[in-house]
């Protein structure tokens, strides 16, 4: 369960940011265990911020997290560092976020070391793999050589490697074909039913959006502008903003 | 008017990166070419500019523009009158010049009109692209620009070339959804205010929807369909559209699993001998070893061995 109340990010002397408006201005949100929130906005609106301050990767400048009943915000040091294998991250493009030279074996093992997991990293590796739908023979090939789909099967594995019990992806799927596109989220699908995982989704595309996530929250300039369970804001969205989001790509089909 | 028929090219002789493309783009139209990533949309593109790579060999049926052969070599006349739009605008600009610099070099190049009265003309084509106070984007670096503003310079310039045929790669890919919404709403404004033509590469089938008059879907480096856009999506006949529209996250009710489409498309170096796309089609019959027969329906046509009343 994650809850966020007034989170508020301001970068200091932020040169990209607009002078005195904040990235992420009084958000709040709640995820329930083993829901998903799908969050849109369009570029700068502080999803991205939001998703890092939710991740400690960034200051907040006032307001409070909560991750599974923990204060998220006070934790330092060790506990922090332990309360973060709770979440596991998956970025868009798969490519930038994996070291090509490294074998997919290695690239799995890597956060199971870190964090001084006492298991046999390869037979996790091959078991994660498995259930990304990758057969253990993907252990001993590089990042490089593998496709797209490939690749952020394998990333979405590597979220996976600690058990975390919310999964937050920042466009995971921005970068892929349609084709593939659909076999990513039957994967989400997948291991939300199987895993009991939360996630936080983030993207522009409010189609793929609504069709993984239970709730929706829509940002502007840093605030959420409309939020509120998926069916609810599709069918009946209040702001001109979520309309032009839904609208797109249904001219040449209205009837 | 675009004709194409039998395009096909390949790359050191053993790359079939463009096996069989057909297209027919009448002017003052704009027509989508779909497809997964690695199907040749971008090739088929290239070997309409004339730009494609060293080592590259083109063959084709018909290859014509506005009537002239693009086989005989008329490489000036593609430079003047088909320009490109890239999907990356800041790539597509230099870094280290002003917008006007830019704007003024090519039209320098393609025009001989004197140096007072470019800048006039390069303001009036960055008005043209709905940039609002255009003296200031001329006075500015593509950095200092956003994504859409640099990707109305990028048609801008393309504009000052003269040309009345656009090549867009994947234009909005790069973009916002709503950013990218107004450049196609932009391209739609030039294509009936300037009678310009569109060959728009997309893999997004909400862009063909969007803007698109017809569309070609092409596999393998094939046009496996073609027809006008609403017919395509509406009823596709070819197995491989069909599979594409099914994959999309708004074709099944919320939460149930999509219909993803396995496999991948094959290698360039792969010898193809009857449909290139049997090894994943759910209507793979024995009869599809052998090359599917071209079917027409109206305006449509499309390959495959099964009867238009089964597909
Ligand atoms: N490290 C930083 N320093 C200063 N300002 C930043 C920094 N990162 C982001 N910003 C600013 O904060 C605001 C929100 O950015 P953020 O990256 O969260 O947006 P986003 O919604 O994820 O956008 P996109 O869809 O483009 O990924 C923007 O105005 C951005 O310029
Ligand atoms: N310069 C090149 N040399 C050799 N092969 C290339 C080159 N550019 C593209 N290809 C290959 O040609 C095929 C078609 O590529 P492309 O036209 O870029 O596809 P699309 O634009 O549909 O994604 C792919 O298999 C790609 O790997
Ligand atoms: S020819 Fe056969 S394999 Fe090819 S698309 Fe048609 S039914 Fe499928
Ligand atoms: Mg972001
Ligand atoms: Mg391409």
């Amino acid at each position: 369960m994650l809850e966020v109340r007034d989170l508020v990010v301001r970068y200091r002397r932020g040169f990209l940011s607009a002078p005195g408006l904040a990235a992420v201005n009084s958000v709040s949100l709640t995820l329930p265990l083993g829901h998903t929130l799908g969050i849109v906005g369009e570029s700068g609106s502080g999803k991205s911020s939001l998703l890092r301050a939710i991740l400690r990767l960034v200051p907040v400048t006032s307001g409070a997290i909560r991750l599974n009943g923990q204060d998220f915000l006070s934790l330092k040091g060790p506990s922090l560092r332990v309360a973060r294998h709770g979440i596991g991250v998956v970025a868009q493009n798969p490519f930038l976020s994996l070291s090509p030279r490294l074998t997919i074996a290695e690239i799995l093992a890597e956060p199971m070391q870190a964090a001084g997991l006492a298991v046999n990293h390869r037979a996790r590796a091959a078991s994660l793999l498995a259930q990304c739908g990758l057969p253990a023979e993907f252990l001993t090939r590089r990042a490089r050589e593998l496709s797209g789909g490939q690749a952020q099967r394998v990333a979405i594995a590597r979220a996976l490697t600690l058990s975390p019990s919310l999964l937050v992806l920042d466009e995971p799927t921005s970068a892929l074909d349609v084709s593939v596109q659909a076999q990513i989220l039957n994967l989400l699908q997948d291991l939300k039913q199987d895993l009991g995982l939360s996630m936080l989704f983030v993207t522009h595309n409010l189609k793929v959006v609504a069709h993984i996530s239970d709730s929706l929250l829509v940002m502007q300039r840093g605030e959420v502008v409309e939020s509120g369970p998926t069916d609810q804001v599709m069918q009946a969205p209040t702001k001109a903003y979520t309309q032009e989001l839904m609208g797109f790509g249904r001219h040449a089909l209205r009837p | 008017m675009l004709e194409v028929r039998g395009l096909q090219v390949v790359i050191n002789s053993d790359l079939q990166v463009v096996r069989k493309v057909d297209l027919s783009v009448p002017k003052g139209t704009i027509h989508g070419l779909i497809g997964e990533s690695g199907c040749g949309k971008t090739m088929t593109g290239m070997a309409i500019l004339g730009l494609l790579p060293k080592g590259a060999g083109l063959q084709a049926g018909t290859f014509t523009f506005e009537g002239t052969d693009l086989l005989s070599g008329a490489a000036t006349l593609r430079g003047r009158r088909i320009a490109l739009v890239s999907q990356d605008p800041a790539a597509a600009l230099n870094p280290v010049l002003r917008v006007g610099r830019q704007m003024d070099d090519v039209l320098r190049t393609h025009s001989n009109v004197a140096k007072p009265a470019r800048r006039a003309q390069a303001a009036a084509l960055l008005a043209a692209t709905g940039l609002p106070d255009p003296d200031r984007v001329l006075n500015a670096y593509p950095h200092q620009l956003s994504g859409g503003m640099q990707q109305r310079v990028v048609i801008a310039q393309a504009l000052a070339t003269g040309a009345d045929f656009l090549i867009a790669d994947e234009p909005t890919t790069a973009l916002d959804v709503t950013v990218g919404a107004q450049v196609l709403a932009l391209l739609r404004r030039l294509v009936a205010q300037r009678g310009l033509t569109i060959l728009m590469i997309t893999h997004d089938m909400d862009v063909v929807a969007e803007v698109c008059d017809r569309a070609s879907v092409l596999y393998a480096g094939i046009t496996v369909e073609e027809g006008p856009t609403e017919a395509l999506l509406r009823a596709p006949r070819h197995p491989y559209t069909k599979a594409l529209l099914a994959a999309l996250p708004d074709a099944r009710p919320k939460g149930q699993r999509l219909a993803a489409l396995e496999g991948a498309i094959p290698p360039p170096r792969q010898i193809i001998q009857g449909c290139a796309f049997a090894p994943r089609c759910p209507m793979a019959m024995p009869v599809c070893a052998t090359p599917p027969p071209r079917r027409t329906e109206g305006e449509r046509f499309w390959l495959c061995h099964l009867e238009a009343r089964d597909a």
